[in-house]
């Protein structure tokens, strides 16, 4: 496993952080930690992606947690994060502060509003193009099709949704007996 | 107040918890918590909030500093942050040092197979839950539709068509 000094994973973490926007942001740790520099392997990187997705809470804040465990163990998981977290969140909060006191000039709100119909495109075109990948089969499209009609048009907590619908995922998935 | 940090604190956290599949999976029971049951703000700014949080740096779901700092200041910003953020970053810690030996389970791998498709039905109604406070008339429906066929079949920044759509909203005065 390799170890890189602490200061150089919270500047390449912050790095990263700072220049990535939209959606598919792990991309931009991708190229940080394993084409550029070599730190992991790319079924590494493949394989704390999946449980970073699995995980409750945002996929690209887990996988800086999960890479910096990696790189530089539990204070590297720590200060990884956090260099990838801040900066945004500071800049966000000066942005969320002018917004909020003095609004924004009628002409930026026009742009808004046309960046947020352009942001519905992007995050159905980042559904579309998971979906290939985690959508194979009948009951992987039943499974997120209920999903979808219950949290979507439906308006069901999400919370109860899930409750509902993992334990039938579950039992679809369930692991078969090896044949006798 | 001391009451009302708690129940902001306390819903940041549900919603980390529940937020499987990534962060758009959890995009419609924020709006609904924040707008309609707690009325932090209006779903015009919900949406305004979560545009800024796609175009600044970082992770997508630091759209709660957004939410919290719109519900009660600078202390409702730092405590939306570290409820979505502290407890499920802990418990990818402690997972990512363990999963190795456990993912070639049987029950492990079941888990990993039946998340998936719960995670993009979740992201499906996230965008479903978008358009219906993004998409307001032809204009909006015709720009989320030609953003949303660019990135799918280009290799387009996404920042790139963002920024474009801002100028033509900005053009037509939507």
């Amino acid at each position: 496993m390799p170890h890189v000094r602490l200061s150089r994973i919270v500047r390449v973490f912050a790095w990263t952080g700072l220049t990535s926007v939209g959606g598919g942001r792990y991309a931009f740790l991708y190229d940080a930690v394993v084409v550029r520099r070599r730190w992991v392997r790319t079924e590494e990187f493949v394989q704390d992606l999946t449980i970073c997705q699995l995980l409750p809470g945002s996929t690209f804040g887990n996988l800086a947690v999960a890479l910096g465990t990696r790189l530089g163990g539990g204070r590297g998981a720590f200060w990884g994060a956090v260099a990838l977290i801040l900066p945004g969140a500071l800049i966000l909060l000066g942005l969320a502060a002018l917004y909020l006191r003095r609004g924004f000039a009628p002409t930026v709100v026009h742009a808004m509003h046309g960046m947020a119909a352009a942001v519905v495109g992007l995050v159905f075109a980042t559904t579309m193009t998971i979906a290939p990948a985690s959508l194979r089969g009948g009951r992987a499209l039943l499974i997120a099709a209920a999903m979808f009609v219950l949290v979507g048009p439906l308006r069901v907590h999400t919370a109860l949704a899930i409750l509902l619908v993992a334990p039938v995922s579950l039992w679809l998935y369930r692991p078969q007996p090896p044949a006798p | 107040m001391i009451a009302d940090l708690a129940r902001l604190t306390w819903t940041f956290l549900w919603l980390s918890l529940i937020c499987v599949g990534g962060g758009l999976a959890v995009v419609p029971e924020m709006q609904r918590q924040a707008v309609e049951r707690f009325h932090w703000m209006t779903a015009r700014e919900f949406l305004d909030g979560y545009t800024l949080s796609q175009l600044t740096p970082g992770p997508g779901m630091l759209v709660v500093v957004f939410v919290g700092y719109r519900a009660h200041g600078l202390a409702g910003a730092l405590l939306a942050g570290t409820a979505m953020f502290l407890p499920t970053s802990a418990l990818t810690a402690l997972i990512a040092r363990h999963w190795a030996t456990l993912r070639h389970r049987p029950w492990a791998m079941a888990i990993e197979q039946a998340l998936q498709p719960i995670g993009l039905g979740l992201m499906a109604a996230g965008v479903y839950t978008l358009a219906r406070a993004g998409i307001h008339d032809a204009p909006s429906a015709g720009i989320a539709t030609l953003a949303g066929l660019v990135l799918w079949t280009q290799r387009v920044p996404a920042m790139v068509v963002v920024l474009a759509a801002g100028a033509i909203g900005w053009l037509m005065a939507l």
